[in-house]
Order: C-alpha cells, then sequence, then structure tokens
C-alpha cells in the first residue's frame, strides 16, 4: 500500500527501525537524553502557561533539548515532502476519506479530539510510542511494559471497533 | 549542541515520514492486524536499541565523558490508565506524538488540529495534576510522571 504522502511504498521496517535505533542511542550517547517526544507538549505549554507543573525543573532542562528536536521532526517531515515530488498542503486522510468522508471542518474536529486523548493520556502514563515503546521497553522498564501494552490495546480496540463494527471496513 | 538535536530529530522525522509511522492508513493496519510494518519498526527499534543501551550504561559515560543519567520511569494506575486514552487518541488520529509533528511538517493540514488538542490535553494535565494525584497514585508534583 502506498503512502499518503508520496504514494511510493514505505521503506523496509528493519531499515527504519534500525534508524530509530541509530538516533535513541546517538540521543543518549551524545546528548545524556533519553527519547521521548510526549513530554514536547508540555515544553511547548510551558513557554505560556505559568502553572506550577510547567514550571518544574525537568521541564525547563527537557525543553532546552526537546524543542530543537521538535523543530527538526517537522523538518524531517517537510524534506520528506520536497523530496518525494515537492511539498504542498494536503487534506488527504487515506482511508478515513473512503469511509466517513469528513469535511475540514470535521477533520479539524476529529483530529482535536484524537489529540485531546494523545496529550491527556501520554502525560498520565509518562510517555508515548518513543519514550515508553522504544527507550522504555528497550531499557526493560516495567512501566513502559504495562503502559505499551495499554496503548497498544487501546488502539486496537478503538480501531476494530471503529472499523470493523461501525464503518464495515472490507479491507 | 542545539544543531545536533535539531538534526536528530530531522532524522528522526524523516525516518517516521517514510516509513509508514507518520501514515493514517498504516496505523489503522497495524490496529487492524492488516499491516505487519509497524510492529517490525518498533520490535527492530527495541531489539537493537536494548544491546546498545546496555553497553552504553555499561561503561557508564556519555562520548564526552559526562556521566551518564538514565532516568527510570515509576509504574502507577496512570500507567495503564494513560496508556488506554493515549490508545484511543493514537486509533482516533492516526498519530502517535511524534508523527503529529512530522505530519505538520508534511503539509497534512489537520495535524495542525492534532497538536492543538494536544496541547490543550497536556496543558490540562498539568493544571489538574495535585487534584488526580491521589487517584491514579501518582509521584509528587516536583517529579511529575517523568520526560518521555
Amino acid at each position: 500500500m502506498p503512502l499518503i504522502l508520496t504514494h511510493m511504498p514505505p521503506i523496509h521496517w528493519a531499515l527504519a527501525g534500525a534508524g530509530i535505533a541509530a538516533v535513541t542511542l546517538c540521543l543518549l550517547l551524545f546528548a545524556n537524553r533519553r527519547l521521548g517526544i510526549s513530554s514536547g507538549f508540555e515544553d511547548v505549554c510551558s513557554l505560556a502557561v505559568t502553572l506550577p507543573y510547567f514550571r518544574r525543573g525537568s521541564v525547563r532542562s527537557g525543553r532546552q533539548w526537546r524543542l530543537p528536536f521538535v523543530a527538526g521532526l517537522i523538518a524531517g517531515g517537510f524534506l520528506s515532502a520536497v523530496f518525494s515530488g515537492g511539498w504542498a498542503p494536503t487534506w488527504d486522510l487515506g482511508m478515513l476519506d473512503q469511509t466517513l468522508a469528513l469535511g475540514h471542518a470535521g477533520k479539524l474536529a476529529w483530529m482535536f479530539v484524537g489529540g485531546l486523548f494523545i496529550g491527556f493520556g501520554t502525560r498520565l502514563a509518562g510517555g508515548c510510542t518513543s519514550g515508553h515503546g522504544i527507550f522504555g521497553l528497550s531499557n526493560f522498564e516495567l512501566s513502559s511494559l504495562v503502559t505499551t501494552i495499554s496503548f497498544l490495546a487501546g488502539g486496537i480496540v478503538t480501531t476494530q471497533l471503529l472499523y470493523r463494527v461501525v464503518f464495515h471496513w472490507q479491507g | 549542541m542545539l544543531l545536533l538535536y535539531a538534526l536528530l530529530g530531522t532524522i528522526f522525522g524523516f525516518i517516521l515520514s517514510r516509513s509508514g509511522a507518520a501514515d493514517y492508513n498504516y496505523i489503522q493496519g497495524m490496529f487492524l492486524f492488516e499491516r505487519f510494518q509497524l510492529y517490525g519498526i518498533i520490535a527492530t527499534a527495541v531489539v537493537l536499541t536494548a544491546p546498545g543501551l546496555w553497553l552504553i550504561k555499561r561503561v557508564g559515560r556519555t562520548a564526552t565523558g559526562r556521566r551518564l543519567e538514565v532516568e527510570l520511569k515509576p509504574l502507577h494506575r496512570g500507567s495503564i490508565a494513560g496508556g488506554l486514552l493515549f490508545g484511543v487518541g493514537w486509533s482516533i488520529a492516526g498519530m502517535c506524538p511524534g508523527p503529529i509533528f512530522v505530519n505538520i511538517g508534511e503539509g497534512k493540514i489537520y495535524a495542525l488540529a492534532a497538536l492543538a488538542g494536544a496541547l490543550v490535553g497536556a496543558g490540562v494535565f498539568g493544571a489538574i495534576y495535585a487534584r488526580i494525584q491521589g487517584l491514579f497514585r501518582l509521584p509528587p508534583l516536583a517529579l511529575g510522571t517523568r520526560e518521555g
């Protein structure tokens, strides 16, 4: 199946996994930082919100590396688009367009709701796919195993309900 | 160092973009058990990171000679509840936190709404931390649920 962005197949999963491992290890070896992206939401919040939670030492220290890292993520997506035939704004949502066919406002609302769950859930669990799923599991942390099983379960149940029960998706 | 962080982020973002990790269809395909791609990516990343991590911890120093600091994440009720909530969001948006930023860079306009939602979600969590601390047995506010 081609990617929504490039209309080409993705790179091999083993190559992608190896690249992610290399970045994770470089971050620790050269910068003494454990990979984790969801705290970036708190870092951005800390720029505008003055609540005690966002003035903690770990936020003020962590945002010094995480904000440029997150800016890099945006740049990486941008470059990926540029090198695959040019960057252009898009509303393309693949399977969701074939099932629910939301308008622009509907897509924004859908994504905002998804974002609420992501922002609150990742911070409650103390990490996401990167901090728990990749770094935490690689470090044999029990909390990461519990969290990873939980978010995979949450995703599997939600998608199965949405696509198999609500949308009657025929794959 | 700023450049190093930005460079590592750019490489990471490019890989997420081209691997399917930032692609709505591949995320749903993973949760529908129709595509192995994402499971393969995460498993490979863990299998290769684990021995490297073990080695770096054994040496105990970074490349510049600083003492290595790897803070562990605590286990609490929020690990399960937060994980489940995040999973629901990952399914709805088809993005986890990294790919939200990658999709914005790719030009997927709706990803901006996912980011707005995530910022509000994290903001609300920070605002009510002291109130839900007992319910989820969370660490003291000064420590938080740790970085990740």
